[in-house]
């Protein structure tokens, strides 16, 4: 435990001198901060419907009224929460995925290892976004959860690749045959040994999936595979696109409808993005040299 | 020879496997293009349905029908497109050029502007171009795809319109020669592009950047340093050279998955290509059109990655062919 904290330490004091890690981080912890208040920063609760429908910015809206007439910078907020909270949970599950099949393949070896790895491939072969909605329509209703699902079924490959390569790579080490030596068992290598090494890496892909994740939502959802009563990011610009969005301007686009959500999505997986560098950075000590 | 063979073998069954894939996916949705079709409207009496499936062979055990699917598909017979209402084939046929066009053009520009860029910034890496511009680009990478072309519209669309809204060409109109079919093509084509662009420059220029950064970092240009090599020559002849194998592979691969790409930007733009063609499908449950247009990605996929394997067994002086 002690040895956990100390390096944790070590972690933290290197990752603050990097300007752009703590941006990264900065950005995400306020958009954690706005999805866990969002119920008090926003001025409207974003379900009712306040006014006429395709309302222009004005003080009492501050990004004007959605279709039914939904304030959209209260949607925007709320939308934090839909959207943060999908990504997360679909990273978890890939990064799950993905670790169990690389350290099962990559620790056992022999035929388990090249019957994963060949299921892997054609898993990764098999083109990201029709699979995805092929999956989603398949499944019926689209909910929350499913979502999640099906994100997690697809993306878990790259996961897996890199996490078989590095566990292949620590077993190669010496302390892991001194241990078998021993006697030790399995697991215990593979808590003991393997996992600790491999956690950088994970805690790395995971950062880097929750963007992803974000991305494939928003994409899903702007193609109507969203789940309807969820108002995430992505599916305020479906309702953008398909419900007017390009006339409500007076014929012409509205778009303090359809820039926002886009920006907050930018912003969110840029910040993720630069804590991912960041925390590659200090795992890989090669990038840091140059 | 033996090399490529081995790896051809390998990926014909992979192609195998990604269509029978989607095969087996695209039934186990539940219902079939007939029951969507057809149920809602009273007055085609049910037997009638029946008939049809029958004679399409869906109420066939689905073995049997995987049986029918492999034997017409090597006979070159697609299915008819219920969607559409015509040959699976000639739907196929007509939205592929356009795909191919936007996309393969897409992926030559950006390839070059991104190997350029990203080579520079390899060279001035630690500077403040360098810093920043990556740090530009990663943030263009983030933004949505689909929402860059949106962007892009209403900007060159409607606000300041010098380019169309939707389509590939204008609809209804005829050419007196050439030359203008291709400038309306082109205009129509300028935005999807401009927005495929921008993603895939963003994404590449960072691939292409860390590659050479890392082939930097190897042991041998320190040799090449310590020798007294130009820097210059560091660069083009040991760097470039060594992080151009990746490069070349990434960019054969991606020709393989242009029609996965297509699909948001097509939407936004409503261009008539594969991508949309796919949604279609999936989202109308027309099977055979979507086995049809599976084919073609999984032929595409298949033709690109042989590619790639040849060009790397021709750049890698370590694989022996």
């Amino acid at each position: 435990m002690d040895t956990l904290k100390k390096s944790l330490r070590e972690f933290a004091d290197v990752y603050r001198r990097s300007g752009s890690g703590l941006l990264g981080m900065a950005l995400l912890l306020s958009f954690i901060f706005i999805a866990l208040f969002a119920p008090y920063l926003s001025p409207y609760d974003p379900y009712d419907r306040v006014d006429r429908p395709f309302r222009p910015p004005s003080d009492k809206y501050l990004l004007g009224t959605n279709d039914i007439g939904q304030d959209i910078f209260s949607e925007l907020l709320y939308g934090t929460r839909v959207s943060l909270t999908i990504g997360f949970m679909a990273a978890i599950f890939t990064v799950t995925i993905g670790t169990l099949i690389g350290v099962v393949a990559g620790f056992m070896g022999g035929s388990v290892d090249e019957v994963l790895m060949r299921f892997t491939d054609i898993v990764m072969i098999l083109p990201n976004i029709p699979l995805l909605i092929l999956l989603m329509a398949i499944i019926g209703k689209s909910s929350f959860l499913i979502m999640v699902l099906a994100i997690s079924l697809t993306g878990w490959t790259g996961t897996a690749r890199m996490v078989r390569s590095t566990t292949l790579s620590i077993k190669e080490r010496m302390f892991v045959e001194a241990s078998k030596a021993i006697g030790a068992s399995d697991s215990h290598i593979i808590f003991k040994h393997i996992l600790p090494n491999v956690s950088p890496l994970i805690m790395a892909t995971t950062i880097y999936q929750v963007a992803g994740a974000m991305m494939s939502e928003a994409s899903l959802a702007f193609l109507g595979l969203g789940d309807p009563s969820q108002k995430s990011w992505g599916m305020i610009l479906h309702y953008a696109e398909t419900s007017g969005g390009w006339y409500a301007n007076m014929g012409y686009p509205a778009f303090w409808w359809i820039i926002p959500p886009g920006i907050c999505i930018a912003l969110t997986v840029a910040s993720l993005t630069l804590i991912g560098q960041t925390i590659e950075e200090i795992i890989n000590p090669r990038l840091r040299r140059r | 020879m033996a090399y490529i063979a081995k790896k051809f073998a390998s990926r014909l069954i992979t192609f195998f496997i990604m269509i029978s894939v989607i095969f087996f996916l695209a039934r186990s949705a539940g219902s079939d293009p007939f029951e969507r079709y057809l149920s809602e409207d009273p007055r085609i009496p049910l037997d009638q349905i029946e008939r049809l499936r029958v004679k399409f062979g869906l109420d066939k055990p689905i073995y049997l029908q995987y049986l029918d699917f492999v034997s017409s598909t090597l006979h070159g017979e697609f299915g008819f497109s219920l969607y559409y209402h015509r040959p699976v084939f000639d739907v196929v046929m007509d939205a592929l050029p356009k795909t191919i066009f936007l996309l393969g053009t897409s992926i030559i520009i950006s390839t070059l502007v991104s190997f350029v860029i990203g080579v520079y910034f390899a060279w001035k890496r630690g500077t403040q171009l360098d810093i920043w511009g990556t740090n530009a680009f990663m943030f263009v990478r983030s933004t949505p795809h689909f929402w860059l072309g949106m962007i892009l519209l209403i900007v060159f669309g409607y606000y300041y319109p010098i380019f169309p809204l939707f389509g590939f060409k204008s609809p209804g109109i005829t050419y007196t020669n050439t030359f203008e079919y291709v400038r309306d093509l082109l205009w129509h084509a300028t935005l999807p592009l401009t927005t495929l662009l921008v993603r895939q420059i963003g994404m590449y220029v960072l691939y292409t950047r860390n590659s050479m950064v890392e082939v930097l970092g190897e042991d041998y240009m320190l040799t090449a340093k310590a020798k007294g090599v130009s820097e210059r020559a560091q660069m083009f002849k040991h760097a470039a050279r060594n992080a151009l194998l990746p490069i070349v592979t990434i960019t054969a691969l991606r020709f393989g998955f242009m029609v996965n790409g297509a699909i948001l930007t097509e939407t936004v733009f409503s261009y008539p290509g594969m991508g949309r063609l796919i949604y279609t499908a999936i989202m109308n449950d027309d099977f055979f059109l979507l086995q049809g247009s599976f084919f073609m990605v999984s032929i595409t996929v298949l033709i690109a990655n042989t590619i790639a394997d040849i060009l790397c067994a021709l750049l890698d002086p370590r694989i022996k062919i």
